[in-house]
């Protein structure tokens, strides 16, 4: 939205300016995009679906960090425990036959409120001293979880759970659970980008650019820090129940201090600034983490019996290269592929003429 | 010479008819399908040789031996789920859709997370090699081990110890273990148990919480030295026995090390002298790979294809295949050797004990119920032990396991 337009398109009220989408080949481009996704069950095997879907999963989750990242410039390396609050309290509460509809805003609240706990100490510190608070919370989040009573959350048994009924219907097949979590990311990334739009978007990215000076100009950095980590952590709930209902089974080991540090990882590769850049970053990364492996498989396959490389190194590889991915970001595209993405953008819409 | 019409039909009808009785021959051999998950490409691809050899074989020499003698031919489809909880969800309903397995075998927790919740309803057996934990005890489960719970294995040691200690006491253990893994946790809970259910037999003097891989432990276990264990327990991972074997070495105690299969002497053999390890255990409720009495080490010999060797790991995984087999060729005898399903598996696995020549001398008899997911009752077990630098059978005998109530 903050991409300079072609000239020729403009606006003649203040609220077609505002609007998410503002021309026409936006809104149809947008259609095309959404009409894409709700049919790809029907042209996608289950595995690609599934793929798919737990990108989805992760998105909800990285679009929240986002919020606390990018946005807030509150550093966040405890996302995974997050989640993971909110996988136990939608499968606790699943259990006890809540429906979806009550479970999602739970586990939503629980996170946050869980988050507040941790985003207190932002108020005093922050930079390397906040992400250690929040590297505290992955690392206390499954020890609370298994000491506490084997009634709330599974104990170290963990919970199962059992698919959501939507609208009376048991979303217990990859196409199911694919259009459920393709309807939350829809509606987290709208989220996420409206409260980039508000006032209280605004506040966050005046104390991510100087915090200081936001307090001068009347931003109460307080408030505003702990605001940030609870909208990042309602994300990260909203995650977790959805997490919770695909894989069925919650556990501690399954939220670990690892998958926060992918987290980051997305939304660098993606770009920290923009909810576009979590997108970009985890459909990035998962295409990057399949790609390794379908190659690395098929090079084993093809390799067996001439060198003695086993699995394991692709596993390894795996690894490297993904972080040299994040590393090259870093160094030639810090701003991440959602910068590429704008740039690419402005490039189409002014050649060979202009187009909105 | 003149070609005869007829003559060349004849032939042709010969050749037809030959072609049409080997077709039915080959459609006689009732076909099924196992579907089996591997970890080629994540954490346990190292090892993975061997896993996939030790089920490989006990198929090979089933399809081409009892199989055949049924009418049977087990096709096996292996899937690389990566030991990941969110690969193996993604993957099961293309299992389900394409394999249309009459048996799943599972390979660690993953499998077993991410599908407990799905087998009953897709009607599905899954069977795992593993040992097993507490928090599985439940009821009326589709995922079945041969093996016990770790704890449980460890009790049948802990007991074999406990009867020859020279004065009549409790055995003394120290535990080394793991705070936030789950699995890890369990296996203390589980001794915990076992002490406080005899505890003129055995006692938890020290329980030691250290990092899932450490860099060291001496000062934990200098801390535990101090309630003078015989024995400390570790059944985490071969990191955390490493660690442990360091720090007795460099406090100068010769307190034995008890691990179970997947983190045994032979893993930590490879980071430490095997002399540190003297004295030390792996427990595990099949036999030993060296045992004599194993005679499926034999059908591994003959049909082994691939780069994979004869061990712990390999020993394990042909339990796993042997107890599915043993549950096919008993489903087949009940519903006929057309009628198979995940069903008649899944009912077989529960029709009363299975004896122990069904296991070619690895497992001891055993029954599964509706109670549990493993065996709960005449459990045994078989350690390993260094001596003079050879890992060598403790007991020719399998070593009874004292009941424990779930914990």
């Amino acid at each position: 939205m903050s991409s300079a337009l072609p000239s020729g398109v403009f606006f003649q009220s203040h609220a077609a300016e505002r609007a998410l989408l503002r021309t026409r080949p936006q809104r149809l481009w947008l259609a095309g995009l959404l009409i894409v996704l709700v049919a790809l069950p029907w042209a996608a095997n289950d595995y690609l679906l599934g793929v798919l879907t737990l990108a989805g999963v992760t998105l909800v989750a990285v679009l929240g960090l986002q919020i606390t990242v990018g946005m807030a410039g509150q550093l966040n390396l405890g996302q995974s425990a997050f989640v993971g609050v909110g996988a136990f309290v939608a499968a606790a509460l699943a259990a006890k036959g809540f429906s979806l509809w009550l479970c999602i805003p739970a586990a939503a609240l629980a996170s946050g409120a869980v988050s507040i706990v941790f985003g207190l100490p932002a108020v005093r510190i922050k930079g390397f001293y906040l992400a250690l608070t929040t590297i505290a919370a992955q690392i206390m989040f499954p020890i609370v979880v298994i000491r506490l009573p084997d009634s709330w959350f599974g104990g170290t048994a963990g919970l199962p759970v059992d698919p959501p009924l939507v609208f009376g219907f048991a979303a217990d097949t990859p196409r199911a659970i694919y259009w459920l979590v393709l309807v939350v990311v829809c509606v987290a990334f709208v989220a996420a980008l409206n409260l980039g739009r508000s006032r209280i978007g605004r506040a966050f990215r005046a104390m991510h650019d100087n915090d200081i000076a936001s307090s001068v100009i009347g931003v109460d950095l307080a408030r505003t820090k702990i605001l940030a980590f609870f909208a990042g952590a309602l994300f990260a709930g909203v995650s977790g129940a959805l997490y919770a209902y695909y894989v069925r089974y919650v556990s501690t080991e399954q939220f670990t201090l690892w998958l926060s540090v992918w987290y980051v990882g997305m939304l660098i590769v993606g770009g920290l600034h923009k909810p576009l850049g979590a997108v970009l970053g985890v459909l990035a990364i998962t295409a990057l983490h399949e790609g390794v492996h379908v190659i690395g498989s098929v090079a084993l396959a093809r390799l067996s019996g001439i060198t003695n490389v086993s699995g394991g190194t692709v596993f390894a590889l795996t690894n490297v290269v993904l972080g040299g991915v994040i590393v090259l970001m870093l160094l030639f595209e810090p701003l991440g592929l959602a910068h590429r993405w704008a740039l690419l953008k402005a490039a189409y819409r002014i050649w060979p003429y202009p187009r909105g | 010479m003149t070609r005869q019409p007829w003559g060349i039909t004849r032939r042709g009808l010969v050749a037809v008819a030959l072609l049409g009785g080997l077709a039915a021959g080959a459609q006689a051999q009732q076909r099924y399908t196992v579907s089996v998950s591997l970890d080629y490409t994540g954490p346990f691809a190292n090892v993975m040789d061997s896993w996939w050899a030790g089920q490989q074989t006990v198929f090979d020499w089933w399809n081409e031996t009892r199989g055949k003698a049924l009418g049977m031919q087990l096709d096996i489809k292996t899937h690389d789920l990566r030991y990941d909880t969110s690969v193996v969800a993604r993957t099961w309903p293309t299992i389900l859709s394409q394999d249309k397995p009459i048996v799943f075998l599972g390979m660690g927790t993953p499998d077993l997370v991410s599908l407990m919740k799905r087998l009953p309803a897709d009607k599905v057996p899954m069977i795992m090699g593993t040992a097993m934990v507490g928090p599985l005890w439940t009821p009326d489960g589709w995922h079945f081990s041969y093996r016990p719970t770790y704890s449980q294995e460890f009790a049948g040691l802990f007991d074999y110890l406990q009867k020859r200690l020279p004065e009549k006491r409790a055995l003394r253990i120290g535990t080394v273990s793991t705070q936030g893994l789950a699995g890890y946790v369990d296996q203390v809970n589980g001794v915990v148990a076992l002490a406080k259910t005899y505890p003129e037999r055995f006692a938890v003097v020290s329980s030691q919480w250290v990092d899932n891989q450490p860099v060291t432990v001496t000062s934990q276990i200098r801390e535990m030295a101090k309630e003078r264990p015989d024995v400390v327990l570790v059944g985490t991972n071969t990191a955390q026995v490493v660690a442990t074997v360091k720090a007795l070495k460099e406090l100068g105690l010769k307190t034995p090390i008890v691990t179970s299969s997947h983190n045994g002497l032979n893993e930590a053999a490879k980071a430490v002298p095997i002399a540190d390890l003297e004295g030390s255990y792996s427990v595990f409720a099949f036999a030993p790979y060296n045992d004599p009495s194993v005679k499926v080490a034999e059908i591994f010999k003959k049909y082994n294809k691939g780069k994979g060797t004869w061990g712990i790991t390999s020993a394990q995984t042909a339990g796993q295949a042997l107890l599915a087999v043993a549950a096919i060729e008993r489903a087949a005898a009940k519903v006929g050797v057309g009628n198979l399903s995940g069903q008649a598996i899944h009912d077989a696995l529960l029709a009363g004990p299975f004896p122990a020549d069904a296991f070619q001398g690895l497992i001891p008899a055993m029954a599964l119920t509706k109670a549990a997911p493993f065996p709960t009752e005449n459990l045994a077990v078989k350690a390993m032990t260094v001596k003079g630098g050879q890992l060598v059978a403790v007991s020719a005998e399998w070593m009874p396991v004292p009941a424990l109530a779930k914990w």
